[in-house]
């Protein structure tokens, strides 16, 4: 019999928080999962690697040839710029849309850029309500958001939801071949 | 002892191993969370190595590395909720933790028995996002707003359930002892 039932909680609480041991097996589970999805992490090594600030010295003649090799790439995308959709597909170049009015800054991230906020800035238009960024994308399914001024996410609200298991809510684009 | 930040870092540069460090680190602490919200010792186990598998997946977007536990910790909880509809599908009843019992360096009484058995049907018995709630609180010592975080419920809301989850608990085990 409990004086007061405040007891019982405590004597609930007191017991629940006693250590709790696992099967040891449990680690060499995770660690052949984990081992099999080898390319996740290749995949983080190479945008480390990629990421990491490097000096390129290019030669007058060789700076010539790499602005003709851009301009030529810049042209490739925008003669294929499809008409705004959020996002819509024309031949694997994508074009992300969103209405964020006020926003001070609005980026894309997913899956296709590591999930890092300053690799795909959105571009405002004139009245800053719309944002919008167009990336190519190789066929595939793709988990997007936008970020809104650094650290708000935002799921596209004109796209699937992502079944996920993290905080920030993300979409999903699907790309054909 | 190696930082969380460090052995994330380690993992990211393709360090797959490294990981193993996080597992032993975090399996008991989470191991815990994942048995009570359960209730079953399988679908614990199930759930804890799915949430470091996505973890380890995911580990990208893991926007803080020296926050990597309380991210780790979302993830499970999230696993849990989907392993408790999946259990709650089943019909599946708590069980008392068998495994644990046997391996308990101490040899239990029939007292503890009983009240480990009274204490896992009584969670059983309040709705999971209560008992989740209550584990989160009063278990885990979190703060309301890091509960928030986790759950994506309002703080207030979050208040509500630990105070309903306080008043059910002790409502069902006043009656046993009454018994």
């Amino acid at each position: 019999v409990f004086d007061r039932d405040e007891d019982v909680l405590e004597r609930v609480i007191a017991h629940l928080r006693l250590p709790v041991e696992m099967d040891p097996t449990l680690d060499a589970a995770v660690m052949e999962r984990v081992s099999a999805a080898g390319p996740t992490s290749r995949l983080a090594a190479a945008w480390e690697w990629f990421r990491r600030p490097r000096e390129i010295s290019v030669s007058p003649l060789g700076g010539l040839a790499l602005a003709a090799v851009l301009a030529g790439v810049a042209l490739w995308l925008v003669g294929r710029h499809p008409s705004a959709g959020s996002p819509s597909d024309t031949s694997n170049t994508i074009q992300f849309v969103v209405v964020a009015p006020g926003a001070g800054s609005v980026s894309l991230v997913g899956d296709f850029n590591n999930w890092d906020g300053t690799v795909t800035p959105m571009h405002a238009t004139r009245s800053g309500t719309l944002w919008s960024v167009t990336v190519p994308l190789s066929p595939g399914r793709y988990r997007y958001a936008f970020l809104v001024n650094g650290s708000r996410w935002l799921a596209d609200p004109a796209a699937p939801r992502a079944p996920d298991d993290f905080d920030a809510p993300s979409s999903v684009v699907t790309v054909g071949g | 002892v190696t930082s969380d930040a460090e052995v994330v870092r380690r993992v990211r540069g393709g360090d797959t191993a490294a990981f193993a460090v996080l597992v032993a680190r975090y399996r008991d602490r989470l191991g815990r969370y994942a048995m009570h919200m359960l209730g079953d010792r399988g679908d614990a186990e199930e759930a804890l190595q799915d949430a470091f598998v996505r973890a380890y997946r995911s580990i990208a977007r893991c926007r803080d590395d020296a926050e990597f536990g309380p991210w780790l910790f979302g993830i499970l909880v999230n696993r849990c909720r989907t392993a408790g509809r999946r259990a709650a599908r089943r019909q599946r009843m708590f069980v008392r933790d068998e495994v644990s019992l046997e391996r308990a360096s101490a040899p239990e009484t029939a007292d503890q028995a009983e009240w480990d058995d009274t204490v896992h049907w009584a969670m059983a018995r309040i709705a999971p996002p209560l008992r989740e709630a209550f584990l989160l609180k009063h278990v885990e010592d979190l703060e309301y707003d890091e509960m928030s975080r986790l759950t994506g419920a309002g703080v207030s809301a979050l208040k509500m359930r630990v105070k309903r989850a306080r008043e059910q608990l002790r409502a069902l085990l006043t009656e046993v002892e009454r018994v």
